[in-house]
């Protein structure tokens, strides 16, 4: 089955539903990755992507209950539930003066009491503040709660954020679009339907966004590959999706509590199938914050070429009990890449490139380390390259 | 210019090679002729060149088994290796027309009984010559003999002959013992009657692009003014032994032969190529072109298909396969490699718990964030109450085992670990695997007594395997950087001999990541796979990188969860003779543990109660049972729990 699937992907011929199931059963992890990575070297070589970006959620009250949720606070008044002020969402980014990112990405519960002017007025103060400042903010499913809740169609919210100060939509919300699975996790938010119709008026105004896919809970792989399969239909219809980004399911304080995080082989295998089955998206991503940034390292083999950004200030998977760091500082994505002897390319959003980084010219000794005396005879050990 | 580091073999046979290298640059030196008298010694000598162009020799003399270790670790240029080593290391240039061998008898290699060798049910080995040993193998081999070997000094060799135990002698001893024995294999003799080859013991192999042509001259012209003197090094070396002038000048001028001719150098790649196929030597070819661009080199693809075929690689397919070898072949084939060693899909765990006895320590190693000095108000050593708790939780969990560890604490003498020892096995009857090498050297220091009596002794108090940490990498450059007043890498390798040959078993282990090259790593790795083909008693090797989070005077090395997978592949490629392979999760995380189950590791090492010199240094990961055995099925295998020597205690499920 792997030999026949292999074929295909050196031919470029679509694979098909079944191929998709046939290698997340697969045992060979490997095989599956070094298919992967052939796909990945042939569209960027060893260009690996990462940004500048910052984090901002202004709000965890959400009138959404999803079950693999421990970030959202239902009401207002619940402990723990909190919504910035303009001023405190805009200090943020006045506080990145010196080390200004290059987008600020905003995600937030879906809070029934906040006028839609709070959110134009969000978006034109943070381009008040940085006019250059790209601003990828509120998933397909804020979108659609905006539509209802403000009584709009998606393409008058869309505009009118964008005449505010919006460039383009982040890709989370999608969680699992089979309609059984998706009634079980989140069954009081946007349909998958509503979601990828958001994504397809975006598409259609000239935005591009992004789409993720939120496994290891209760799904099947079946629907994993469906997930996939749907993303790559709209695509060929669009061609809007700039990045697809599976996110890894965290147990801590949610409603699916009880369940395993899925381990790092399914995380590696699942990034590998999706590079694999969407042959019409050009990047793929693996999300440090999901996966640590341990292991975002091996999945720059297994077919991921972006591994996100400086993030800052991430407190979505950290409600849900992630062991990565809050952020990650320039540097350590530039090592973190090259180690994984790959080039380092800083990019804006829309993947123009900001800085190329030298890659790497020994993976093994990349760092040379030079034994010093210091001052008072103590002796220590220093990188020096 | 520096000059050309020359290191040759004390051997008589030797000795007309390099001779006159050393009489030539002390007259140089002192302006006056060479004494003629003097025994081969450890002390060096210059020669010098043609005036100004060419650098000078600095010839030293040592042990055989230092001449590659001299070489690998880059102290050496040039050395009068035995084949096997040669092999053994890879890419190394040989210098024309010298070599040290025999057509037919040698007279100085032999094996010796009272019976025929048929009748053997034994063979101690003087295991200073490797090449020797390899070519015992292989004549055993060709006989369809499996006597047991075991290996001895080469004074226990000549005591263990017995009614149907034979010796493999070398050097004096076998021309001594010329005709003690009524029967007696010549080795080269019989290599000649088996291939009509010579065989060659040694030659001068040099390391890549170190020796110019005109410098080789200087080897050729030393050997031409060194065969010109054999009476006289005859008489010298029958004045020193006692045995005969004439036997010895025989001996020198018909049983030896100086030359590496199209004959020789046939019997080399003869020997070579046996090697190989018997899975002794790794595949060579021997080469008068410089290694790394010579036609015979092969494609990193071959090295890799022959790694996962199980047969042996060099230090230099080592070292290439870990610069240039990609991350997915390289996992393939440690795959491949751990699926032929384990062809059942089981990874195995064991439940024991780490107890760190005393944190008080005299080392101050410069990676380390768990130690105190002596007298520092941190310092403790754990009461027989705390312990007794913590072995308690371990045998209630269900635990099999304790990994006990410490600081070299001056205030615990050996007795305070025999009474402890005694007390754990009695109250708790938990295995033992305690003290890495450090700790008994210090305790063999603190004592005044040997190595072999402190392991005697604490194995009779209940130790029942030795734990592999302290290795770090086994190259002293880089332990006197990172851990100056730890144990050399030979102590710690004799720690381990001696365990091993009292019938202890050990783990081995690497960390990697501070101030070492790839050569120094796969070195390490050599070292390691040496001292198992003479004991067999490593059971499992572990590596990781040097965790630099907090606490230590080290700046981080080349340390990515990249490089500890390639790194793990390369040791499982390079250690073909290590059963297991353990994946460190406690050091890189679960997550990345998991992964290196793909990366040619079966094992995935404790479900730990508490580690605390890694989690001193920031790396805090801790996951119970049920959590390893989902990693071990994710991965897609099955999993059961083990003991010290990996015995399996469940069914596999």
């Amino acid at each position: 089955m792997l030999e026949t699937i292999r074929q295909k992907v050196r031919r470029g011929e679509r694979l098909t539903f079944d191929d998709g199931v046939a290698l997340f059963h697969e045992p060979d992890l490997l095989a599956v990755g070094q298919l992967a990575n052939e796909v990945r070297e042939k569209l960027h070589g060893d260009r690996t992507y990462f940004n500048r970006n910052m984090r901002v959620e202004v709000t965890n009250v959400c009138v959404a209950s999803c079950l693999f949720c421990s970030f959202a606070k239902l009401e207002e008044h619940m402990p723990g539930a909190h919504t910035m002020t303009l001023e405190e969402a805009w200090k943020a980014l006045e506080d990145r003066k010196d080390d200004p990112p290059t987008e600020v990405h905003v995600v937030n519960g879906l809070h029934p009491g906040l006028p839609f002017s709070y959110y134009e007025e969000l978006l034109a103060g943070y381009k008040r503040i940085d006019p250059k400042v790209h601003l990828k903010c509120f998933t397909g499913v804020e979108i659609h709660f905006f539509a209802q809740h403000y009584k709009m169609t998606y393409r008058e919210v869309l505009e009118r954020l964008r005449a505010a100060g919006l460039d383009s939509l982040p890709g989370g919300g999608a969680e699992i679009f089979d309609e059984d699975v998706r009634k079980r996790i989140s069954h009081d938010k946007a349909t998958a339907d509503e979601y990828l119709e958001v994504h397809r008026v975006a598409h259609g105004m000239g935005m591009r966004t992004n789409v993720t896919m939120l496994y290891g809970h209760i799904e099947t792989f079946a629907h994993r590959v469906d997930h996939i399969l749907r993303v790559r239909a709209l695509q060929d219809e669009t061609k809007g999706f700039q990045a697809f980004i599976p996110l890894a399911f965290h147990p801590d304080g949610n409603g699916m509590k009880n369940l395993p995080a899925p381990t790092a082989v399914d995380d590696l295998r699942t990034l590998a199938v999706s590079r694999l089955l969407l042959d019409n998206v050009d990047h793929l991503k693996a999300y440090w914050v999901s996966l640590t940034p341990d292991v975002a390292q091996i999945a720059l083999r297994f077919g991921a070429d972006d591994i996100d950004g400086t993030i800052v200030h991430e407190t979505i998977y950290k409600a849900a009990g992630t062991s990565s760091p809050g952020a990650l500082r320039y540097d350590d994505l530039v090592r973190l890449i090259r180690e994984a002897g790959r080039t380092p390319i800083e990019r804006d959003t829309l993947y123009n490139v900001v800085r190329e980084h030298e890659k790497a010219s020994a993976p093994e000794a990349s760092m040379k380390v030079k034994d010093r005396v210091r001052p008072g005879g103590k002796r220590s050990l220093e990188v020096v390259s | 210019m520096s000059p050309l580091r020359v290191i040759g073999v004390e051997y008589l046979n030797a000795r007309p090679l390099w001779e006159s290298m050393r009489a030539e640059s002390m007259r140089a030196e002192s302006g006056a002729p060479a004494s003629s008298g003097g025994a081969a010694s450890t002390s060096g000598g210059r020669i010098s060149g043609a005036p100004g162009s060419i650098a000078p020799i600095e010839l030293r003399l040592a042990p055989p088994s230092e001449l590659a270790r001299a070489l690998a670790e880059d102290e050496a240029d040039v050395g009068l290796l035995p084949v096997a080593a040669a092999a053994t290391m890879g890419e190394l240039r040989l210098l024309r027309n010298m070599a040290i061998g025999a057509r037919g008898k040698v007279r100085s290699v032999a094996i010796v009984a009272e019976r025929p060798i048929h009748e053997l049910d034994a063979i101690a080995l003087d295991l200073s010559s490797r090449t020797s040993v390899v070519l015992t193998r292989l004549l055993l081999a060709r006989r369809k003999l499996a006597p047991k070997l075991f290996g001895a000094s080469p004074a226990a060799a000549v005591a263990s002959i017995g009614d149907r135990t034979g010796a493999l002698i070398i050097g004096d001893p076998a021309l001594d013992l010329e005709d003690r024995y009524p029967h007696r294999l010549d080795l080269a003799e019989d290599w000649f009657e088996w291939t009509q080859l010579p065989f060659v013991f040694a030659a001068w192999f040099a390391r890549p692009d170190a020796v110019s042509r005109e410098q080789e001259d200087l080897f050729r012209i030393a050997k031409q003014k060194g065969l010109a003197r054999v009476d006289q090094i005859a008489a010298e070396h029958a004045a020193r032994s006692g045995l005969s002038e004439a036997s010895l000048r025989a001996y020198l001028t018909e049983s030896i032969r100086y030359d590496l001719g199209d004959e020789e150098l046939a019997g080399l790649q003869r020997f070579w190529q046996e090697g190989a196929k018997a899975g002794l030597l790794p595949a060579a070819t021997p080469s008068f072109e410089e290694p790394r661009v010579a036609s015979s080199r092969p494609s990193l693809d071959t090295l890799l298909s022959r790694a996962a075929d199980g047969e042996r690689l060099s230090g230099a397919d080592g070292v290439r396969l870990l610069r240039e070898g990609s991350f997915f072949e390289l996992g393939l084939a440690a795959d491949a490699v751990r699926r032929r060693k384990h062809p059942k899909g089981v990874v195995t765990y064991i439940v024991d718990r780490n107890v760190n006895y005393t944190n008080v320590c005299t080392t101050s190693c410069r990676f380390c964030a768990f130690y105190r000095p002596v007298g520092h108000p941190e310092g403790y050593v754990l009461s027989r109450e705390v312990l007794g708790q913590k072995l308690k939780e371990v045998v209630d969990a269900g635990g099999v085992q304790i990994l006990l560890q410490g600081g070299l604490n001056p205030d615990l003498r050996i007795e305070w670990y025999e009474d402890l020892f005694r007390w754990m096995k009695k109250e708790y009857g938990l295995g033992l695997h305690a003290l890495s090498p450090e700790e008994i050297i210090h305790l063999s220091r603190l004592e005044g007594i040997s190595v072999r009596r402190v392991l005697e002794r604490l194995n009779a108090a209940g130790l029942d395997s030795v734990p592999g940490g302290g290795a770090e990498i086994l190259v002293d450059r880089v332990r006197r950087k990172i851990a100056k007043t730890k144990c050399t890498s030979s102590e710690w390798l004799d720690v381990m001999r001696v365990a091993h040959h009292m019938g202890l078993r050990s783990s081995a282990t690497m960390m990697y990541g501070t101030i070492d090259t790839p050569e120094e790593r796969v070195q390490h790795l050599v070292k390691i796979r040496d001292l198992q083909d003479e004991t067999g008693g490593f059971t499992a090797f572990f590596c990781w990188d040097y965790q630099h989070e907090s606490g230590t005077h080290l700046a981080p090395g080349d340390n990515g969860t990249h490089l500890y997978l390639r790194m793990q592949a390369v040791a499982r490629l390079m250690l073909d003779n290590v059963d297991h392979v353990g994946a460190s999760w406690v050091t890189q995380g679960p997550a990345v543990g998991q992964v290196a189950l793909r990366f040619g590791a079966d094992d995935f090492g404790s479900v730990m109660f508490e580690e605390n010199v890694v989690s001193s240094a920031g790396t805090t990961f801790r996951i119970g049972a049920e959590a390893i055995e989902k990693r071990i099925h994710d991965a897609g295998f099955k999993a059961t729990r083990r003991n010290v020597r990996y015995d399996w205690l469940t069914e596999p499920a």
